[in-house]
């Protein structure tokens, strides 16, 4: 009975790992906003996770287990790339960039502008406001994910939306209109 | 607007975030309800946190990615490919490992990637090459670099001083007991009297304090440190070549 209990138990951990492709995917891209990366991630956090899923006690932790895997994966992905030397300081490339005109329409856009003001948040702001946002996870559970304090993910998450709002703000296509200054004719 | 002064971001993020403990909820909505620019601050965060759930609703699929997952399916077809492929991928690699070597274009690529020179100025008929590293590949790309060297200057009648520095993981390329190339090194000292081994120091200590029995090859020398040794060969005009 333990046997068969056991071997139940692997196939439903199994069916709920790839039911977490989709969850993984989001967050991954939502960091690096790189459709091919984030799937190299999820990837390699699903491979590790079927590897280990020996190690976890609780199947109700499943979800932070796996995202902390992700974290983990993340972090080991910019250990090989050592161009990229400190993660926090990460910036990706950033969207905004007005300088063709599909980039300004794309700019008009509420979810390319969100994307864009969220690609060039710090790092870790980054990591918290996606785990809280998308995947509502507690404050608890981002600090246990990451390794850090519940302080820090609380002054982090704040200081993300407060950043958010005022790039949101700079990029938003009015403020940009107001900006131009319009020709004149001098004679 | 005093309280909303008052009230920190923090505590209203809980609140938008749901984190709070009933008690302080309940506070939360009664400071809420009585103070108008408390509530714009809350349906900002509000705002903000359905904006970023809205952007990733979506988000673009890898070009490659099929609609099935990898675990998903019969996965027995794929495995048994998976494992034919495998089979002879090995069959393969084995029967040609002794004259592909690590020649393949992958490999060439991946080593000339790991080296580094830094010997611009320095003396060129002064070399030494530092090994830090146990992957064979590279182990194997060491001795290559030394060999080629040291022949190329006995072809053209040139004195060539060549020095191997192993530290760290790399020191296994000098121990006895455990180098995959001791036969190598073995004749390439014979052939080439030019070239000479340095073990680092410090690294044997560590193997010792661990209880690792160091048996190093004949005629290798021991710095004291393997960076005290580059550093010092570095300010003599040495030039440096890490594998």
């Amino acid at each position: 009975m333990k046997i068969l209990s056991l071997i139940c138990r692997t196939r439903d951990l199994r069916k709920q790992l790839e039911q977490s492709r989709t969850k993984l995917y989001r967050v991954a891209f939502s960091w690096c906003h790189n459709s091919a990366l984030a799937d190299d991630l999820v990837q390699e956090t699903l491979s590790k996770a079927l590897k280990n899923v020996g190690q976890l006690r609780d199947p109700e932790l499943l979800n932070s287990w796996l995202f902390r895997i992700l974290n983990n994966c993340w972090h080991d992905h910019f250990r090989q790339h050592r161009e990229m030397d400190d993660i926090d300081e990460i910036e990706d490339f950033r969207y905004a960039n007005t300088d063709t005109p599909e980039d300004a329409h794309a700019q008009n856009q509420i979810v390319d502008r969100v994307r864009a003001a969220i690609s060039q948040l710090p790092f870790g702001q980054r990591q918290v406001l996606t785990l809280v946002d998308l995947e509502e996870f507690s404050y608890a559970e981002v600090a246990s994910i990451l390794g850090v304090p519940a302080g820090t993910v609380m002054s982090r998450l704040c200081r993300a939306r407060r950043s958010l709002k005022e790039l949101l703000q700079e990029l938003s296509p009015t403020r940009q209109t107001q900006q131009i200054t319009p020709l004149r004719r001098v004679k | 607007m005093k309280q909303d002064q008052s009230i920190s971001d923090e505590f209203l993020n809980a609140f938008v975030d749901d984190q709070l403990e009933p008690a302080e909820k309940s506070r939360a909505f009664d400071l809420v309800e009585h103070d108008e620019a408390l509530k714009e601050r809350v349906c900002e965060l509000r705002g903000l946190k359905e904006k970023v759930q809205h952007a990733y609703l979506h988000p673009p699929q890898p070009a490659h990615t099929q609609k099935k997952g990898w675990l998903s399916g019969t996965p027995y077809p794929q495995a048994l490919a998976a494992c034919l492929l495998l089979v002879i991928g090995n069959m393969s690699g084995w029967f040609a490992h002794h004259w592909v070597g690590y020649g393949s274009d992958q490999e060439i690529m991946r080593s000339l990637q790991t080296v580094q020179r830094n010997d611009i100025g320095a003396n060129s008929h002064k070399l030494m090459i530092h090994v830090g590293t146990s992957n064979q590949v590279r182990l194997k790309n060491a001795l290559d670099e030394a060999e080629n060297l040291l022949a190329n200057a006995m072809h053209a009648n040139q004195t060539i001083q060549v020095e191997i520095i192993a530290n760290s993981k790399g020191l296994e390329l000098l121990r006895a007991d455990v180098s995959p190339f001791a036969q190598r090194i073995s004749l390439m000292q014979e052939k080439y009297p030019a070239l000479s081994l340095m073990a680092c120091g410090q690294t044997i200590r560590n193997l010792h304090a661990k209880g690792v029995n160091v048996h190093l090859l004949p005629n290798t020398g021991v710095a004291p440190s393997a960076l005290g040794e580059i550093t010092l060969r570095l300010k003599q005009g040495w030039g440096y070549i890490k594998v």
